[in-house]
């Protein structure tokens, strides 16, 4: 867990709130450097949305400091809280938050009429920001008569339009239904990296934070699990609770027997009297001797029907859904129920003995 | 934004930015109204309940502190039998309201009853209208020997006798049960209307047939809607003054509010008798309307799956014609026919009963509208003027009170925001009457006696509530983040306000505003407490000519109320819609 | 399991059904036959006539042709001057909203149905608390539904539904209110109870994966008409047309033009624009297209493999160049888009591979995964 804070741009030290006697933010601390994109990821209650809100400003906090730039948004202990509409703060809502009564053209230029910029240059950096969000035919439009990913562009068009230092998102996608929500993260990730703002993103959906952020960071009861780019979060999840929030994860307890090199040992499953060993990757902080929990993806799991040196693991198919490109398998092993994920056309069926492969690469063993 | 605008203020001590912090925009402007509000809510209901314990001496010069109105209240010859004509008028018009409205509903928004797009409108006029004058119309149409209908009735068929009598608490029953149809009209059209069809299908689909369905889902679906109907119209019925005073008091049949009043004006004046009947009534109406708010209105269901469906639609076959007719009388009796009946009264110098094309006259018009005229009556032509007023200006005042309101119940946090939702809510439990008492109790010694503002205040606090819901139901409807993008865009609160949430709120404050126009100016039973000479409104212009010159001359005054009225309804299906009635 | 309908009677039989709103046609010349304890999806977009045709089974819609029978009964016969209201019908159906009956107990809404068809107390006792054991809300029976999260709702509309054994279950996209995980939940305990209790059902939905995971026949429409009947497996690999291969599963489409054919293979010829070259490409199917036809070529995004430098011996001839577009790491595989010439073919790694836009690879197929459809 790196929390890197030299040089960072946007710092938050020791974030504390308290929503009555629940600690909501538990003393969290974090730093971004200028022009990224970072996503606070975490089931609902685990605290990213009122850390968010917290940078906002749209709640008072509790404890702890939150900086950007050379400017204190706020710190209870020094009696530093910078209202909202002084942070300079671009945000976008989940509700999209669309003002019905304007058109789209007058909701982005509230922002710039609000800092009181001179109108040629308003109805400039109107056109320009709707052209970058592909809006421009609908600038006339009232708001209520845009589709829900149009709405979700035009909002994203008036945060950005001021040119804030910051930009906020609140799960802003969670409204649209799928095929929009797919081709909306891809957009939004485009626009952000065109404006080059700094970012923080609020989600529960752990592709959208693969697929969009520079780094994640996972959060669970107020506090912070992990941090890293998406491919380090997905295929080097440092605990058990990391490995089962993001992607879909095999995970067994056991016991570590050996440390071979650093960061590679030997893992011990025990079932039904069996134990089986097999060669795994080590996160941070495992020695040998302790228990610690396996984690593998269904992807990584491979079934093959003749057993060879490589094979592991013997198990039943108990069943196999076809899903068009792949298939979604469960092998019985013990108590335990692998889930598998298999090419169509090995045609693996339920009822079949079949042969695990693990690859020492993708076997990791993490925290409890 | 300049950098200047974003450093904050690091100069002062830390105490110091805590306590500037609290005095923002926000906190000031809240308090200020909470502290208004409770005054002008709970003030007058204190010294009403301190005042019902004061005793007037047998001379009528001194008090003593005491039970003893309480104890008259039951040992009166009047007071006891007043209570019971009160309870059985109450019931009556309750279920007579009931299976109007509850029938009505059901025909429009279930069935394929030709016209019924059209209908509803003139299904609601009666909502809108004055239910006095609704009793004046019925007067002239139902009157033993004066009665247009029975007069009809005997030159038609050459009978002798007369077909209906209109002037006994039957008669009260059938005009308020009438007017106040609407009401449950309206609480339970939406609910039928918006009801997820699957519910009722998936009974079909599991094996009950139409009739059970509708007794065993549709009914029970839309019960907690018809209760609320129910309840508020006893209530209503319970603080209705004016029609009981035109069609039931002169003939022996005394209720609480005729009694009421008798007491806070009549030549038997004792404010503090008054006082304890206006108590009684209210604590009755006040719990009425708690078990309607605490335990009904929540269990409301169709609100829950609340998206816009298509409901199922019954086809009635030929039967459609019966329901197409049955609606035409309602919308008959409730509107047409006492419209007509009001017009044809008005142009006679005197009413016999019969109409006289050779005596039409607009003699009535000019007496009662023409103020310059010398021989206008004085407590006419100042009603209109006065209404006019009180309904400009206290629409527009309660409407700025009911915004901010509302904007502190749901966008603010503290503890004075549950207090303030709870007295929103105080007025619509106490009829127009008692209230009143309470002001002229209160009020009676000050300067601000026998002035507009008194009724003016009056009217306000006891009907803030409905405008105030108008605009939270608009509320609820908005996400806060509207506004919050607003500060995040850089705007301060009351910036935010003026350009983003007041905007927002437009049709709920128009509709607000019109409905209370509306009430203001057929408000009746307030302001026969609280009028003096020269401070009359329309309806106590009314009162006067139906009390102390001839009908005629009333049926004049009252088509005058009727057309300004029905403009503003007009204008209220112009900029607001149904959905604006039932918040 | 799709029985053979020829060697038992079908439970459900849909024959040339007709309905229509105003001008719209909803449904066209529908014809179906369920066997006892099949379970039988209409797929398709919104729309195409799959609600329209489920209503007309539950007698909630009126058709204008055709006939429906269930078990031995015909419920439905315009031409015969047959109707019977959806309460004769001896049906199960379970709604997209739930309509759990707010203003009744957990217990009392899933007895309705037995209280209406007059069983005994004891037998209701019984029944619905067998129901509400088969979905695991014995423990709520006499909760209000309204206290009920989502999913909660849904079982206890499905117990409602089964509890009187009806002859056929209809389900109206019951799992599209559910969010994603409880979908997936709901989805296979819907398959497990279906199995145990072994009634037949017709479910209706929009979602192809719940389709393919749930059925043992699936019937695709688009526009009301049936574009094709088939288990899941079959429809995925040999769809009929572009709009099943598209609609089911993701796929690429090339239009291009049959050259000659060789047995199986297909010689085709995927025209190049703006100066960019043709492709020839091998390639199954096109049955009935004659050399010069215009045909359209799909694609799997996961019989596509990637290659960063041009491969060798691969035994076909399907290697094309191409830049990539972009990249989307989804954690368990990487999903990306190709530019070839002025053509976009979409691709899945099962690895991470760090590609950057414009970057040059190839693809490759086998010639037996590249399906050539005539329509």
């Amino acid at each position: 867990m790196s929390n890197e804070t030299t040089g960072a741009y946007l710092q938050v030290d020791n974030l504390v709130k308290y929503f009555g006697n629940d600690k909501a933010v538990d003393g969290i601390s974090f730093g971004i450097p200028e022009g990224a994109f970072l996503t606070l990821l975490g089931p609902s209650g685990c605290g990213k949305t009122t850390t968010l809100m917290s940078i906002a400003g749209l709640h008072t906090i509790d404890g702890g400091r939150i900086k950007v730039g050379d400017t204190v948004f706020t710190s209870p202990k020094e009696g530093l809280f910078l209202p909202p509409e002084k942070r300079d703060i671009g945000m976008v809502f989940q509700s999209y938050a669309i003002w019905p009564h304007m058109t789209v053209a007058e909701n982005v230029a509230y922002p710039l009429e609000i800092r009181k910029i001179e109108q040629p240059e308003i109805d400039d950096r109107v056109a320009d920001v709707l052209k970058l969000v592909g809006l421009t035919a609908e600038a006339d439009k009232l708001a209520t008569n845009l589709s829900g990913g149009q709405q979700q562009r035009a909002s994203l068009a008036r945060a950005i339009v001021s040119k804030p230092r910051l930009l906020l998102f609140d799960e802003p996608l969670s409204n649209l239904d799928l095929k929009l929500r797919e081709q909306m993260r891809v957009e939004l990730k485009r626009i952000q990296n065109e404006v080059g703002i700094t970012s923080i993103y609020v989600t529960h959906d752990q592709s959208e934070a693969l697929v969009m952020s520079d780094e994640i960071i996972v959060m669970s009861k107020g506090k912070i699990e992990q941090r890293g780019g998406p491919v380090e979060i997905y295929s080097r999840p440092v605990n058990e609770y990391v490995s089962n929030f993001i992607g879909v994860a095999n995970l067994l307890k056991g016991k570590v027997l050996e440390v071979n090199e650093p960061g590679q040992g030997l893992f011990e499953l025990a079932q039904d009297g069996k134990q089986v060993q097999m060669p795994c990757q080590l996160s941070p902080g495992i020695a040998a001797g302790e228990d610690a929990v396996l984690s593998v993806r269904p992807e990584n799991v491979h079934a093959v029907r003749e057993k060879d040196g490589d094979t592991t693991l013997e198990g039943e198919v108990t069943f196999a859904i076809f899903l068009g490109s792949h298939v979604d398998c469960r092998v019985q092993w013990g108590d335990f129920e692998w889930k598998v994920i298999a090419h169509p056309r090995t045609r693996l069926k339920a009822g079949e003995k079949v042969y695990l492969k693990f690859d020492p690469e993708h076997t990791l063993a993490v925290q409890p | 934004m300049t950098t200047e605008a974003l450093s904050p203020t690091r100069e002062r001590s830390p105490l110091n930015n805590r306590l500037r912090a609290m005095l923002t925009q926000e906190n000031i402007i809240t308090l200020v109204v909470a502290i208004i509000v409770a005054g002008a809510v709970v003030v007058p209901l204190a010294v009403l309940f301190v005042s019902s314990f004061k005793v007037l001496d047998p001379l009528g010069w001194d008090t003593t502190w005491g039970f003893g109105n309480y104890v008259e209240m039951f040992t009166d010859r009047i007071i006891p039998k007043a209570f019971l004509n009160t309870l059985i008028i109450s019931s009556g018009s309750t279920i007579l309201a009931t299976f109007l409205g509850v029938s009505l509903a059901w025909i429009n928004a279930r069935t394929n009853c030709p016209g019924r797009d059209y209908l509803e409108p003139y299904n609601l006029i009666p909502f809108f209208l004055s239910p006095f004058i609704g009793a004046i119309a019925w007067h002239n149409l139902g009157e033993p020997q004066t009665g247009l209908l029975n007069n009809w009735v005997r030159d038609i068929f050459g009978v002798d006798w007369a077909l209906i009598n209109i002037d006994n608490i039957y008669g009260v029953i059938w005009v308020t049960g009438i007017f106040f149809a609407p009401l449950v009209y309206l609480f339970v059209v939406g609910s039928l209307r918006r009801m997820d069809p699957s519910l009722e299908d998936s009974a079909r689909t599991t094996g009950a047939g139409l009739i059970r369905t509708t007794m065993t889902i549709t009914l029970p679906l839309v019960m907690p809607g018809i209760l609320s109907g129910a309840i508020i119209v006893f209530v209503t019925s319970a603080g209705e003054f004016g029609v009981p005073f035109k069609l039931s008091a002169p003939y022996g049949w005394e209720t609480l509010t005729t009694q009421i009043f008798s007491k806070a004006v009549g030549d038997d004046a004792n404010h503090f008798l008054g006082a304890a009947m206006s108590m009684a009534l209210g604590i009755i109406t006040v719990l009425l309307i708690w078990i309607q708010q605490r335990y009904i209105a929540p269990r409301s269901f169709t609100t829950v799956t609340g998206k816009g469906f298509r409901p199922n639609v019954l086809d009635l076959g030929p039967w459609r014609w019966v329901a197409f007719g049955y609606n035409l009388m309602f919308i008959a009796v409730a509107v047409v026919l006492p419209i007509v009946c009001l017009i044809i009264v008005s142009l006679h110098p005197v009413w016999t009963g019969k109409i006289v094309w050779a005596d039409i006259t607009t003699i009535n018009y000019v007496k009662t509208l023409f103020w310059w005229r010398p021989d206008a009556i004085a407590a006419a032509t100042n009603g209109i003027v006065n209404s006019l007023i009180l309904a400009f200006g206290g629409a527009s005042i309660a409407m700025v009170m009911a915004l901010v309101i509302s904007y502190m119940i749901h966008r603010t946090k503290g503890f004075g925001v549950r207090m303030l939702d709870f007295l929103s809510v105080v007025p619509i439990g106490f009829p127009g009457i008692v209230l009143a008492m309470g002001v002229l109790v209160t009020y009676i010694q000050t300067p601000i006696y026998a002035t507009l503002w008194i009724l003016m205040l009056a009217y306000i606090t006891r009907f803030f509530p409905y405008g105030q819901r108008n605009i939270s139901s608009i509320m609820l409807a908005i996400s806060e983040e509207l506004d919050q993008s607003s500060r995040m865009a850089g705007a301060s609160w009351f910036t935010t306000l003026w350009r983003i949430t007041i905007p927002l709120l437009k049709p709920g404050l128009f509709a607000g505003w019109i409905l209370l126009f509306i009430i203001f100016l057929r408000e009746l039973s307030i302001s026969i407490i609280l009028f003096t000479t020269g401070t009359e409104t329309l309806s106590v212009g009314v009162y006067y000519l139906t009390n102390f010159e001839n009908e005629p001359l009333t049926a004049a005054l009252s088509m005058a109320q009727t057309v300004l009225l029905l403009i503003a309804i007009y204008a209220f299906r112009r900029f607001a819609g149904r959905e604006a009635l039932t918040a | 399991m799709s029985m053979n309908a020829d060697t038992m009677d079908p439970k459900v039989s849909i024959n040339h059904l007709y309905k229509s709103y105003g001008e719209e046609t909803a449904v066209k010349d529908f014809n179906l036959d369920i066997a006892p304890g099949e379970f039988v999806t209409l797929l398709g977009p919104s729309g195409c006539g799959k609600t329209t045709t489920l209503r007309c089974v539950a007698g909630l819609e009126r058709p204008e042709a055709g006939e429906i029978r269930i078990g031995t009964e015909t419920v439905v016969a315009p031409e015969k001057d047959i109707y019977l209201f959806p309460e004769h019908r001896n049906i199960g159906m379970v709604f997209q909203s739930y309509a759990v009956w707010p203003h009744m107990t957990v217990f009392d809404n899933v007895a309705y149905g037995l209280r209406v068809r007059r069983a005994s107390g004891a037998e209701i006792k019984r029944r619905t608390m067998n129901a509400l054991e088969l979905v695991g809300l014995d423990q709520q029976a006499d909760r209000f539904a309204t206290k009920l999260s989502g999913g909660q709702r849904q079982r206890v509309a499905l117990a409602r539904a089964i509890v009187y054994e009806p002859e056929v279950i209809l389900f109206d996209e019951p799992l599209s209110n559910l969010d994603a995980k409880l979908r997936e939940q709901m989805r296979d305990e819907i398959v497990r109870l279906q199995k145990e209790v072994g009634i037949t059902s017709i479910f209706v939905t929009h979602d192809q994966s719940e389709a393919l995971v749930m059925s043992d026949r699936v019937v695709v429409m688009d526009k009301a008409v049936i574009q094709q009947i088939g288990d899941p497996q079959d429809i995925y690999a040999n769809p009929v047309n572009s709009f099943v291969a598209n609609f089911i599963g993701v796929t690429s489409l090339l239009e291009g033009k049959l050259l000659s054919r060789d047995g199986e293979v297909c010689d085709v010829e995927v025209p190049g624009a703006n100066g960019h070259d043709g492709l020839r490409i091998q390639a199954i199917g096109g049955e009935g297209a004659q050399a010069g036809d215009k045909l359209f070529l799909s694609l799997r995004p996961e019989d596509i493999t990637l290659h960063l430098d041009k491969p060798e011996g691969t035994g076909h001839g399907n290697v094309v160049q191409g830049n990539v577009i972009d990249t989307i790491y989804l954690g368990s595989f990487l999903e990306g888009r190709v530019r070839v010439g002025e053509h976009e073919i979409g691709i899945q790694i099962d690895h991470y591979e760090n590609l950057t836009p414009g970057q040059p690879v190839y693809l490759s197929f086998q010639p037996e995964h590249g399906l050539c459809l005539t329509d």
